[in-house]
């Protein structure tokens, strides 16, 4: 162990960065009470400072979004590993990665100025005109500017995207030639191998880029900042505005400025949101036993 | 001749070899449709990033001057100059502290830490990839502004940033250590190199290419962050005179100017700041991809 000194304090680079993000922002917090209504769900500076709202609307945000970018991800992984032909691929699958590369805050502006409106002046009135009978897809009528959570849960679906699609080709692609191959000597089709061999065996890598995927589209700050229309209130319906933890810190710190309550509040919310994110974070590292692609945005 | 995953009779001269169940029948359908339907897919992951291009472009490109982008004319509402230039030197400073600190510490990961110690490093640079950046941004606030009396400036910006590229390029150099070719290692420390003399003239030369993909991969993340730079510093109009000045950032300054009105001097410098950001960020992500590939190539050629 002694040997190892000089190079652990090297190498230990990460672990004293991470040890510094927690510890400045506990004593960042002043370790000041903020009562009990900091788990409420009120949220009114500098009377209240109920963070559930914000933690609420990060899930609500985060969830639909790592539903699609699996769902979407998945497909797109068999028709790359299965159906497509070798030469399709090598041009279709940088997009993918390509994805990944494009700042949050040009998805932001692209999202705000272009895709916003037509989600406020087509789609949701749509949505709500023939699907108003599901719960949450009625009551208040959309808003024509579109900003609110449909056009967030889009931009986070496109951010979480190439992180479930590339973790999912991933293990897809670990799949031992042989079970590949007994599977269609018995007679199965591509599908049905891919089915009930494929997917059970990688079902550990599938997992993780669900983890993975969530963690990214929890964290994601700029761009749901720019088109959630960010308030503390929870979402009444599917059309509605609401907040979450990272992009109402993002917007709430020039306003803290001086009281030291309201910092604190911030600061027990970056807590969370970090206790949040490195522990969904641990858990889809910890089912691959690599990340094989360090070459993607925050992978 | 169909074949085994085509028609539906297979036959051998007139002889009829097998009739295909309505099931076998339906199986086969599904497979091939399947197949067909997947593929779609990919659609949704390539028009939203040509969509976003084409718009960012189209906006950007009919007001765009060469003197925009060199002027740093400050009482001028559409120069670009000043972010540009400051970016360029945040850039520099960010990526020179990240390299020390992540490349020296991935290499002492990679070579000289046990197996055990070396997993307890390598899962906390992967908990810190997942960090959201506005939690290291508050960090960076509450550390180098306040505690630290920085001020929202250059310096306090240009650390935060490093902060964020670190673990990025500390994986690499780890990963591309760890990925030499076992024998080589051997032969080195066995013909009598010590192992500092093995990292520094025998796995260096071999690992550089991807340590310096690592190192564009973090400018790559790096220039496209926005929230740790609009915690950490001050807008400013001209170019910073010293490490304690307020500076400008391209993603910076869309943010500041997203929500003005369409046709404003503005608008069209946040289309512009955006453009810029996007070619970088692919450039360099070609770039990396490039260098990979080679570096793969070059691995391979190691170990025959």
């Amino acid at each position: 162990m002694l040997r190892q000194l000089g190079p652990f304090i090297v190498a230990s680079v990460p672990i004293i960065i991470l040890l510094l993000i927690v510890l400045v922002l506990i004593f960042a917090t002043g370790f000041a009470n903020l009562g009990s209504s900091f788990w409420g769900s009120d949220w009114n500076p500098p009377k209240a400072w109920g963070i559930a709202v914000f933690v609420v609307g990060s899930f609500v945000t985060a969830i639909p979004a790592l539903f699609l970018a699996m769902a979407i991800g998945l497909g797109l992984a068999i028709a790359s590993t299965v159906y497509l032909p070798r030469w399709a691929t090598r041009i279709l699958d940088p997009f993918v990665d390509l994805l990944a590369g494009i700042p949050s805050v040009v998805y932001g502006i692209w999202g705000y100025l272009l895709v916003a409106p037509y989600f406020g002046k087509v789609l949701n009135p749509w949505v709500y005109a023939h699907f108003s009978f599901i719960p949450g897809f009625g009551g208040r009528a959309p808003i024509s500017d579109g900003l609110g959570l449909p056009i967030s849960i889009f931009l986070l679906t496109l951010m979480a995207l190439p992180i479930t699609t590339l973790l999912i080709r991933d293990s897809l692609r670990s799949l031992p030639r042989e079970l590949w191959e007994s599977g269609l000597g018995m007679g199965a089709t591509r599908w049905e191998a891919t089915r009930r061999i494929a997917i059970p065996y990688g079902s550990r890598g599938i997992l993780s880029a669900g983890f993975l995927g969530f963690g990214r589209a929890f964290g994601e700050t700029v761009a749901v900042a720019m088109v959630l229309n960010v308030m503390a209130a929870y979402p009444v319906n599917f059309y509605s505005a609401t907040g979450t933890m990272a992009s109402q810190m993002f917007l709430n710190l020039d306003a803290a400025f001086g009281s030291s309550s309201w910092l604190a509040a911030l600061s027990y919310m970056a807590l969370v949101l970090l206790a949040i994110s490195l522990a969904v974070n641990l858990i889809g590292r910890r089912l691959v036993a690599r990340v094989v692609s360090y070459e993607v945005a925050g992978l | 001749m169909a074949n085994a995953l085509g028609g539906a009779k297979e036959t051998l001269g007139e002889e009829l070899l097998y009739d295909r169940s309505a099931r076998t029948r339906w199986r086969l359908g599904f497979d091939k449709w399947i197949g067909r339907l997947l593929p779609l897919l990919f659609i949704v992951a390539i028009l939203p990033i040509l969509d976003l291009v084409y718009y960012v472009a189209s906006n950007a490109l009919p007001t765009l001057t060469w003197t925009i982008l060199t002027s740093t004319n400050p009482y001028a509402p559409d120069a670009l100059g000043v972010p540009i230039i400051s970016t360029a030197e945040m850039m520099t400073a960010a990526t020179l502290v990240a390299v020390v600190l992540g490349l020296f510490g991935g290499v002492a990961t990679a070579e000289f830490l046990s197996d055990r110690t070396a997993a307890i490093v390598r899962t906390s640079a992967n908990m810190l990839v997942g960090t959201p950046s506005v939690v290291l941004g508050y960090m960076g606030y509450f550390l180098f502004c306040v505690r630290f009396g920085w001020g929202l400036t250059f310096i306090a910006g240009a650390f935060t940033l490093a902060f964020f590229m670190t673990p990025y390029i500390f994986r690499i150099a780890d990963l591309a250590f760890t990925s030499i070719p076992r024998h080589i290692r051997e032969a080195a420390l066995g013909s009598g190199a010590r192992p500092y003399q093995y990292v520094v003239r025998v796995g260096a030369p071999i690992a550089f290419p991807q340590i310096l993909n690592g190192v564009f991969l973090a400018m790559a993340i790096g220039v496209g962050e926005t929230a740790p730079i609009v915690l950490t510093t001050t807008a400013s109009k001209v170019l910073p005179t010293g490490a304690f000045s307020p500076v400008s950032f391209l993603t910076a300054t869309i943010w500041e100017n997203f929500s003005q009105p369409s046709g404003s001097p503005e608008i069209a410098l946040a289309f512009q700041a955006a453009l810029l950001v996007v070619i970088v960020v692919v450039g360099l992500n070609v770039i990396v991809r490039i260098i990979s590939a080679r570096y793969q190539r070059r691995l391979e050629g190691l170990f025959q």
